[in-house]
């Protein structure tokens, strides 16, 4: 627990999840029953008996957009060591991608996730690439033990959020 | 009122020529599809509808997902029938059609005609129906015309590879006296998993068909609300007055043992339903041949019945009133009751057992009083009046 705080805050990075704007999240190809919310809302995601799963085949296509622009700097995605995510790769501000464009344009990042990181050792991302993100959509390839299932326990985001204009504190300037 | 994009594929080609369905196969798939459309936009105005041609030269977009109901009927006029079905093609050209669709907050749907032999192996169409699955497309298939040696499973396989939490269905549609589009009517297809567009369904039903349909008195209550209304009011009447009826005529049986209050009171009501039953068939059938007498003839019984209820009603209070202030208290708040539930206060003081033993407790009155014997022949000859006038018109109506 006390590596994961550390990763996690350090450098005055904060956990994303407050940041994601839920009315927009996607994912193609999830279980009807181990659903998203399992693995991305706080509280869900902590309860072992709760995860996300893929239905038809092995390959999952997430879609997170955010209320905010943030810089993301690094992701944790957490699964049992068989069935956990093994390539996955990462879209910023690409809005509404199907399993078919994957391979149209390249992905900000790619990695392939080790035991480690599937205990919850982040992977630290390009950050360059990742400085002004709008969504997120990542994209699980294929799991460790290419079954036909793969099964993400937890995924947590970690970054900065940008400057920008918060509109609800912009008053009126009152003539004097 | 699910927010759908629908693609239908329609299969145009030379098998469509048949006439095993009226007026040939071709056409009624085509009303079918214009039901379809009409349905899906009315359940939700933001619902966009597209068609296409599997067969032909090759699959052909007639138009792009719309809510332009006009603009859909009118691509179905002219369409050419010929050629062979290509259902891969066509189910994977729907779903790219989908994909691009304007509102990407719209579920995904494709509603296939497949009425000619399948050409393609069983395992494409699974590869073809998973990929479907994984995009989250959900897929109808109407199964009609050809029967074909082995269509009927694959189609089946193609159902089974899509379907994810019942959100894909399937119809064998076979050749018959019905058309296409009555048999499809029922099905999920138009009902859209249990809710939404089953009125609009429902009520294009009794315009087509020509009002034989579920309906209790063959009238739309959405075509024509204040008929159905009058209708069912004076049959909730006539029901009532039937089970009084019946009840007296089972009670009067019973009267010599001094009838026990709930056997009664269950034989009636069983046999009260039957009759209203009957009772109901055959008002079906006058109200074809002429409504407007007949609705007359029923809102005048039902007034006679509400009359003669309330004259009941106040001989009782009158007589029992007179003699016991705690009768007369209980009397009124039950008869209070009994406005509210009409005809059931009437029943109950019409039995003649309830009022008697009523009376017996009462203090001053004697049940072999020549007065209070007279009352309750007078109560018994009243719906025994009203038995003799159920009767002629009973063998009138047959």
């Amino acid at each position: 627990m006390s590596a994961e705080s550390a990763s996690g805050i350090q450098k005055g990075l904060v956990d994303l999840v407050d940041f994601i704007d839920w009315s927009g999240v996607e994912c193609l190809n999830q279980s009807p029953v181990h659903s998203l919310p399992n693995a991305l809302k706080q509280g869900y995601r902590e309860d072992d008996g709760l995860h996300l799963e893929s239905h038809a085949d092995e390959q999952l296509l997430i879609y997170i957009p955010f209320s905010q622009v943030v810089k993301l700097h690094s992701i944790a995605i957490i699964g049992p060591e068989e069935e956990g995510p093994k390539g996955v790769k990462f879209f910023s501000n690409r809005e509404h991608m199907g399993f078919s464009n994957v391979s149209d344009f390249p992905p900000s990042d790619t990695a392939i996730l080790s035991e480690d990181n599937l205990k919850g050792k982040p992977l630290i991302l390009k950050y360059v690439k990742f400085q002004n993100v709008r969504s997120l959509t990542i994209f699980i390839e294929d799991n460790q033990a290419a079954s036909e299932i793969t099964k993400v326990q937890k995924i947590a985001l970690y970054g900065t959020m940008m400057e920008t204009t918060d509109m609800k504190g912009l008053k009126k300037i009152e003539d004097h | 009122m699910v927010l759908e994009a629908t693609m239908i594929c329609i299969d145009n080609s030379e098998w469509m020529r048949n006439g095993d369905y009226s007026p040939n196969r071709f056409q009624a798939q085509a009303d079918a599809v214009n039901l379809i459309c009409g349905a899906k936009t009315q359940s939700n105005p933001e619902n966009t509808v597209g068609v296409l041609t599997m067969a032909g030269k090759g699959v052909r977009v007639l138009v792009t997902p719309t809510s332009d109901l006009g603009k859909i009927l009118a691509c179905m006029h002219g369409l050419e029938v010929g050629g062979e079905m290509d259902l891969a093609a066509g189910i994977q050209v729907a779903q790219l059609a989908l994909k691009h669709r304007q509102n990407k907050k719209q579920q995904q749907r494709i509603i296939v005609f497949a009425g000619s032999p399948i050409k393609h192996e069983k395992k494409l169409l699974e590869m073809i129906g998973r990929k479907l699955k994984k995009n989250s497309v959900a897929l109808d298939i109407v199964d009609f015309g050809e029967e074909d040696d082995g269509k009927p499973e694959k189609l089946e396989a193609v159902l089974a590879s899509v379907n994810s939490n019942d959100t894909s269905h399937i119809v064998h549609v076979p050749a018959g006296p019905n058309a296409l589009s009555d048999v499809l009517i029922n099905t999920p297809i138009f009902t859209g998993d249990g809710e939404g567009g089953s009125s609009f369904a429902a009520a294009a039903a009794a315009a087509a068909a020509g009002g034989v349909s579920g309906f209790d008195f063959g009238v739309d209550p959405n075509l024509d609300p204040e008929l159905a209304l009058a209708l069912r009011v004076s049959m909730e009447e006539e029901r009532a007055r039937q089970e009084a009826a019946a009840k007296k005529a089972a009670e009067d049986a019973a009267k010599e043992k001094g009838g026990e209050q709930p056997t009664t009171h269950d034989t009636a009501m069983t046999e009260g339903p039957s009759a209203s039953a009957s009772e109901a068939n055959e008002k079906k059938d006058d109200l074809m041949d002429d409504e407007n007498a007949l609705l007359q003839r029923a809102l005048e019984m039902s007034m006679d019945d509400t009359t003669s209820s309330h004259d009941l009603r106040d001989t009782d209070m009158s007589e029992a009133a007179a003699d016991d202030p705690d009768l007369q208290l209980a009397l009124q708040l039950s008869v209070q009751e009994g406005t509210k539930e009409g005809n059931d206060m009437s029943k109950l003081l019409a039995d003649q057992s309830f009022v008697s033993s009523i009376l017996a407790t009462l203090p001053g009155v004697d049940p072999n009083d020549p007065s209070v014997k007279d009352l309750l022949a007078s109560m018994g000859n009243q719906t025994e009046k009203k038995d003799e006038d159920k009767g002629p018109n009973e063998d009138e109506k047959q």
